[in-house]
């Protein structure tokens, strides 16, 4: 019935497509279809409602002005900040120095720790009566906080230890994207005595483009459903204010047991991930191709 | 030829001084990435009595990871996640090497349309799946068992690693496989044979990152596992609640959840950052 090609093409997708189709489409649809029920336990009917769960997950106030300005909020900062130090690390790896070799290793040190266990370090670092920040700001006779139950410094702890452990993430990429660039622009540059400062605006950083908008759209939507460090660090808390989307579906799923809400709440954060995505891709293609 | 060298680093200062400036400046960036990984090395060693103080006192021991270690659940979780990751490597390899390949040689409606699909999926927020997931694997009568949870952690990293594989693929010239196919090899003969064997690198980086990737993974094995296979991130995020003032057992455990990851990606480092340079 098919060619021979088209034989081992579907062989060599099949696996993968199938795999994708049972354990993503599927369950999509069932959370679509559960996002349209009273799922709530008494009701063993799951009687069709509609779009209410949507209603009142958009008009909820807690999720239009905190959970959304987090999530938003979060992600800018977060693959910004990551994105500049790593950058910064990536050139100055890419630099032979002596010792380069150990630099690097230690800097690739946060890749391999779990967001988990990184978030149980943060926290035991910021505790709010033996963690080592406040000993050092007693001894330098400032204030100790009470860090973790305070809704910006908590905001700003979740951001710096996501920002702590993606930014090798985005020196490995961008080191790897610096040492496959041409280096006769570079040569031509230093003939001409460029300053580094002009040779890194007119000449790494327009090559490197390419390879920085791929790393800033991935890490983007990877940013926007961030849960395991909050959920460690906070647990959304002081009371929600640190709440990121992919914590508001899975307290409402599962603490509050309402998996019609949950479910119509990821797709809403679904869809505007999606769409965020679609965007981001028309950017990258056009950068790529200019 | 003129002889070539790269711009100043702070030009306009004497040279020892900017030497000093450059080791001081990477001394600290160093500190700070290691630090928060040393403290908690530093807290697992102190005895219950000294965890309040870890910048005093001199007392250092073992006994927290004996402690530790003598819990059946926490021996439990490591076995488990160890298992689940290095099945989940084996496997996604197995089905993300063929679909990258496939991405990468053929163009053409179907290839088009699965790149599609791949990208789509990977925008969609892990919660969104997984939520509904845990009814879908309830009713399959696999939730709380491995393959519950490794088929899951299989389909997750298929998007971003067919991705991957098909940039790696994409820097291999195929000319080799159609040299292997004029001499008589099959399409499964020139992919198996002559493809894969010259992405070796690059699939030695992506098992050392689909390990890791698997081993640190929490909100899947929150969601699809209960108390028959606990999992190590589960089980230290329990812990932070229930042991919240057992600091040193804490960061003992942490400490012993790091060891792996670290040998790994030791080890792994050279091929992660040779297959990364597309």
């Amino acid at each position: 019935m098919f060619g021979e090609q088209q034989r081992f093409v579907l062989l060599l997708i099949a696996p993968a497509a199938l795999l994708m189709l049972l354990f993503q489409v599927v369950p999509i649809v069932i959370g679509a279809n559960a996002s349209f029920r009273d799922w709530a336990l008494y009701n063993p009917k799951k009687t069709w409602i509609g779009f209410d769960h949507y209603a009142a997950v958009i008009t909820d106030p807690a999720f239009l002005y905190v959970v959304l300005p987090n999530t938003f909020l979060f992600m800018v900062l977060s693959v910004a900040g990551a994105l500049v130090t790593g950058l910064a690390l990536a050139l100055l790896l890419n630099r032979p120095f002596r010792g380069q070799k150990l630099v690097q290793t230690i800097l690739l040190v946060p890749l391999m720790v779990a967001p988990v266990v990184a978030a149980i370090m943060i926290r035991w670092i910021f505790n709010d009566q033996f963690g080592i920040a406040n000993v050092v700001l007693e001894a330098i006779g400032l204030e100790g906080q009470p860090w973790l139950v305070q809704r910006w410094s908590a905001f700003c702890i979740i951001l710096l230890t996501d920002i702590w452990l993606w930014t090798p993430w985005f020196t490995l990429l961008l080191l790897a994207g610096l040492q496959s660039l041409p280096k006769e622009p570079f040569e031509a540059a230093a003939i001409d005595g460029t300053t580094t400062w002009r040779v890194f605006r007119y000449l790494t950083l327009p090559m490197l483009r390419p390879v920085i908008v791929v790393c800033v759209v991935i890490r983007a939507i990877d940013a926007f459903r961030t849960f395991d460090i909050v959920w460690t660090l906070t647990g959304g808390g002081p009371g929600r204010s640190t709440e990121l989307f992919s914590l508001y579906a899975y307290v409402l799923a599962f603490l509050n047991l309402d998996l019609g809400r949950g479910s119509a709440a990821a797709i809403v954060g679904g869809l505007i991930i999606l769409v965020l995505g679609v965007v981001m891709y028309r950017l990258v293609d056009r950068i790529a191709k200019a | 030829m003129p002889m070539v060298t790269r711009p100043a680093f702070l030009p306009g200062l004497p040279n020892w001084s900017r030497k000093t400036f450059f080791a001081l400046a990477l001394a600290a960036i160093c500190f700070a990435f290691a630090f928060p990984v040393l403290w908690l090395i530093l807290t697992s060693l102190r005895p219950e009595s000294g965890v309040y103080y870890v910048h005093r006192g001199t007392e250092f021991t073992l006994g927290n990871f004996k402690e530790v270690l003598g819990q059946e659940r926490i021996v439990e979780a490591f076995i488990n996640s160890a298992v689940i990751s290095t099945l989940a490597t084996v496997f996604s390899l197995l089905v993300t090497v063929s679909s990258g390949y496939m991405l990468s040689r053929f163009t053409g409606p179907a290839a088009r349309m699965w790149f599609g699909t791949i990208y789509v999926f990977r925008c969609v927020p892990y919660i969104s799946w997984v939520l509904p997931l845990y009814f879908v694997v309830q009713s399959w009568g696999i939730y709380d068992t491995y393959v519950g949870l490794l088929l899951p952690h299989i389909a997750v990293h298929i998007c971003f690693f067919s991705w991957l594989m098909k940039g790696f693929f994409d820097g291999i010239d195929p000319s080799m496989e159609y040299a292997a196919m004029i001499d008589g090899c099959s399409r499964w003969g020139a992919f198996i044979r002559v493809a894969i064997p010259s992405a070796l690198p690059a699939i030695s980086a992506l098992a050392v990152l689909c390990w890791l990737f698997t081993w640190n993974e929490f909100l899947f094995a929150l969601i699809l596992t209960g108390n028959r296979v606990p999992v190590i991130t589960v089980v230290m995020a329990q812990f932070v609640t229930e042991m919240g003032l057992h600091w040193n057992l804490m960061a003992a455990t942490a400490v012993m959840a790091l060891l792996p990851a670290f040998l790994i990606a030791l080890f792994g480092q050279k091929y992660v950052i040779r297959g990364l340079r597309i």
